[in-house]
């Protein structure tokens, strides 16, 4: 068996693995007989180990040749006329290190959501879940293709919002859950359009024909105006999974959702998909500087931001959903001023430090409390802050502003959500009356139309 | 394939009568759901026998208007089966209220008149089947207490179509545009046709009718009566097959039905209760059959055939599952939350797979279908790409929107969980299970749809001597 071949099995089993494992928790919860909470534990911990074993043998293997891209052609999904839909994969110096590490923690987070949700009613769909976004994520890494990419990138958002709306008979988590979905969603349009722009100039959704050459040193293969306008709607789809100003809003409610899910997806993978594509799609950033710098700009307002709103926060999880949007923020900003091992290394160090801080938070409170029992007191005097600099009229004004999250997610509804769906009721409110109107009886004078 | 024609449009019939004989007068489920089931496996004998024979043709009767009375070729052959499975879920998932004999014999006879007017190619065949088709839904309208303003509604929008429909024939058959010579009675013909065909699919601004539909009849009469769609096997019959000759209608259904599309999603966002969700959906994604088919674009009708298989089997399995439901519960509003998550979690799971199924998630049928369809205007006509997302976008987000608010929030009743029957349960796995497959491996699908689509276009081709299929190009 030569290395292609082996590399080839390797990531199938890299995409296999957690795929299969969902249909196993899936089908028999479709049945009506879902596996027992141990089995279910077991099945999803294998599915994840070997998909992390495979993804740790592709890392050793690839890392003693230097990291060369190796495409793997998985077939044809179909074919009509002169379009086919290949199923393309890349393990390179980005993806393969990614999966590693992505598929790792969910293999740990599986470890610990076992004990966390023992008895919970929503056990399997917790883990199917779980293992829906292990698909994708490792779909949407791998991808050699934006049609590919596409594909794990809507599982990511599907399975995000479902785990946001985890505990269904709590008001707030379904709230919340819309509100994620509706932001992915909107920014998705960036994504899709990207993907019939990609189409459009060169034919074809593969990386190959957009970009040459081993990451992090791809040279551009597209024209400057498509590479443009390409960026733009990748930037556009990053902001809304990456959670950036003005589409943040739904970072902090996401903690509606479990502790686990909340590690992962918000401390750790889903938060960083929208820098993964760009970081993937880096050569065409290179042929836009205009975006690269808007990029910066967008980084450091929602770092600032995040900074600034996570100080007010009441709860351990939103100020940790704030310190990783401030986080994220930073990891832009270091994509957009051209860097690419820096924020790789930024993402894989800030996800496993984060996930593991919101693992930790329930317990954390306790020992909080626990401690400050002991010590009869706050333990150990406030540390010096730059607010200190400020006037106190200044603090108020700043703690008031924090307090509003910037007044950011009010005038996005206020200038942009309320007019949109008074539109749309407006026009449905319409079709009732017309219909009313079409609908009555001319013979009853006595009615002004149909009860 | 003549046999398993006669067998998959006799046995609905077969089976109205038995019912019109008063035998199984307190089961009237039985002859009809083995009438489905003998006319879904009879079509699919079809199916199997156009793909692995010589992919010919099989004409009876005269011809006209390039098409004759009994006419089965590729078209046929993938819609056929499609039919009957929607049928056979409708009969098999219907409350026992609303499944009486009268409503049963409705059903079955519209069941045979949708699949014999699917085995014809004839023009004036089709009108008749057309306006045939029309009248159990009518009946099926006015039947249910409160529906005679919807009934009204519907009539209203179904005469001058019919109307139109039966002059727009003749005057096409008498005078057709697509042959030298062609006068102006066949143009308006072209466009007295393409006129019924805006109405019945109800695309903008013709559209009022079709969620209303949803909102006063029967699931089982929505369904039977726009998941079929049998406005666009007629455009697909009298215009698409003959685009050098109404080139401009074909533009005008396609822009009209974007737009469609579009607004269908954007209502559906902002709906009251689980049926006008599903009413708007499914008049969004009909629409985008139409745009696709008017396409003309191989690619474009191959996306469009997709996603009639596509869109008709999840919003039929949406629709069954919002009906069955509603059946428990009584009428859903998704206004605010209901929480009915613990009174009927299978129920949930099925809604959402159906609801998810339908706005392209990948591994679903709709996913193969949309990348068609965007695949295909790349081709010939951009800007319906946008259009296409737009529609897909806000379609995701009302689909989740109902399917929060119908089953999340705090639990509502305190009380059993209600259950899902066996022959639930059947009809929504295997809609399920056509959904996964073909959206999983859609090799052989996508194939059979390139077949139907060149056989749609080598016929009109071959009729008309003309090889080239063109129509204007949009500026």
């Amino acid at each position: 068996m030569s290395m292609q071949d082996g590399i080839y099995y390797l990531v199938v089993c890299q995409l296999a693995a957690p795929a299969m494992t969902f249909a196993l928790i899936g089908l028999p919860a479709l049945l009506g007989r879902p596996l027992s909470e141990q089995a279910t534990t077991r099945v999803v911990g294998a599915g994840f180990t070997s998909g992390f074993m495979a993804a740790l043998a592709t890392l050793v293997t690839l890392g003693l040749q230097g990291f060369p891209s190796q495409v793997v052609h998985l077939g044809t999904w179909f074919s009509v006329g002169h379009h086919a839909a290949t199923i393309d994969l890349v393990a390179d110096g980005l993806s393969v290190p990614y999966v590693c590490f992505s598929t790792g923690l969910c293999a740990l987070v599986n470890a610990f959501a076992g004990k966390y949700l023992h008895r919970e009613p929503g056990f399997t769909r917790f883990f199917l879940l779980l293992t829906l976004f292990g698909t994708g994520m490792n779909l949407m890494v791998l991808a050699g293709s934006i049609d590919v990419l596409f594909a794990g990138w809507e599982f990511l958002g599907l399975s995000s919002a479902l785990l946001i709306g985890f505990f269904h008979e709590r008001s707030n988590a379904v709230n919340a859950s819309l509100r994620a979905y509706t932001t992915y969603r909107i920014c998705d349009i960036g994504l899709l359009t990207a993907g019939v722009v990609v189409h459009a100039a060169v034919g074809s959704g593969d990386f190959g024909k957009l970009f040459s050459g081993t990451w992090p040193n791809a040279h551009c293969l597209v024209s400057t105006n498509v590479a443009v306008g390409v960026s733009i709607l990748l930037v556009f789809a990053a902001m809304g999974k990456s959670a950036q100003v003005p589409f943040s809003g739904w970072l902090a409610r996401a903690m509606e959702g479990p502790t686990p899910s909340s590690a992962i997806f918000y401390g750790a993978l889903s938060i960083h998909a929208g820098a993964y594509v760009l970081l993937r799609c880096e050569s065409l950033l290179d042929q836009a500087p205009a975006v690269q710098w808007a990029m910066v700009v967008i980084g450091s307002v929602t770092a600032l931001h995040a900074s600034v709103v996570g100080r007010v926060q009441t709860d351990l999880k939103s100020m940790l959903a704030y310190a990783s949007m401030m986080q994220s923020g930073i990891i832009f900003v270091e994509i957009g001023l051209g860097w690419r091992v820096i924020p790789l290394v930024h993402v894989v160090s800030h996800a496993i430090l984060r996930s593991l801080q919101i693992l930790r938070s329930p317990s954390a409170l306790h020992d909080r409390h626990e401690l400050e029992a002991a010590l009869g007191g706050h333990p150990g005097s406030e540390a010096w802050s730059p607010r200190h600099l400020l006037s106190e009229r200044s603090q108020a004004w700043l703690y008031r502003l924090a307090l509003e999250r910037g007044y950011q997610d009010a005038s996005m509804v206020r200038l942009i959500v309320l007019p949109v769906r008074r539109l749309f009721e407006f026009a449905a409110r319409s079709e009732e009356r017309l219909i009313m109107w079409l609908g009555r009886d001319p013979t009853d004078s006595s009615r002004g139309g149909p009860k | 394939m003549l046999l398993a024609a006669g067998i998959t449009v006799a046995a609905p019939l077969v089976g109205t009568v038995v019912l019109g004989m008063g035998l199984f007068r307190s089961s009237p489920r039985i002859p009809a759901v083995v009438s489905a089931v003998v006319s879904l496996v009879s079509s699919a004998v079809l199916t199997i026998l156009w793909n692995i024979g010589p992919l010919v043709p099989v004409e009876i009767g005269d011809r006209m208007g390039g098409g004759s009375l009994v006419d089965i070729d590729g078209v046929t052959g993938l819609l056929l089966p499609y039919v009957a499975l929607v049928h056979l879920a409708i009969v098999l998932v219907a409350p026992r209220r609303f499944f009486d004999i009268a409503s049963a014999r409705r059903i079955l006879i519209g069941s045979g008149m949708t699949l014999a007017l699917f085995c014809t190619a004839h023009p004036l065949a089709i009108v008749g089947l057309w306006i045939l088709t029309a009248v159990p839904t009518w009946f099926s309208i006015r039947a249910m207490p409160g529906g005679r303003p919807v009934a009204r509604v519907y009539c209203i929008a179904m005469f001058p179509a019919v109307v139109c429909m039966t002059l727009g024939t003749c005057m096409l058959v008498g005078d057709p545009p697509w042959e030298p010579g062609s006068g102006t009675i066949g143009n308006v013909g072209g466009w007295l046709v393409a006129m019924a065909v805006l109405v019945r699919k109800g695309i903008v601004p013709f559209h009022s009718w079709y969620p209303a539909l949803f909102s006063a009849a029967p699931m089982s009469t929505a369904l039977a009566a726009t998941m079929p769609q049998v406005a666009a096997y007629t455009a697909m019959r009298l215009l698409v097959g003959h685009a050098d000759g109404v080139g401009w209608e074909l533009i005008v259904l396609s822009q009209a039905a974007l737009i469609t599309a579009a607004y269908g999603a954007a209502l559906a966002t902002v709906q009251k209760d689980v049926k006008g969700l599903v009413g708007t959906l499914a008049m969004s994604q009909s629409a985008m059959v139409l745009a696709g088919l008017s396409g003309t674009v191989a690619m474009e009708l191959n996306g469009a055939l997709c996603v009639w298989i596509s869109s008709g089997v999840s919003l039929t399995g949406l629709g069954l599952v919002a009906w069955a439901i509603e059946s428990r519960a009584g009428s859903l509003s998704i206004e605010s939350l209901q929480g009915r998550f613990r009174d009927a979690p299978l129920l949930a799971a099925f809604f959402l797979l159906f609801g998810l199924a339908i706005i392209g998630v990948p591994g679903t049928l709709s996913f193969v279908a949309d990348d068609l369809i965007v695949s295909g205007c790349l081709d010939d006509q951009l800007h319906a790409g946008l259009f296409v997302i737009a529609a897909t976008v806000l379609s995701g987000i009302a689909v989740l929107r109902g399917w929060f608010h119908v089953f999340g929030g705090p639990v509502a009743i305190d009380g059993p969980s209600h259950g899902i029957l066996l022959r639930e349960r059947v009809a929504m796995l295997g809609l399920l299970a056509v959904l996964l497959f073909f959206g999983l491996f859609p090799g052989r699908l996508v194939h059979s749809l390139e077949q139907a689509a060149n056989s749609l276009m080598n016929e009109s081709a071959s009729s008309e001597d003309h090889l080239d299929f063109h129509v204007p190009a949009i500026q």
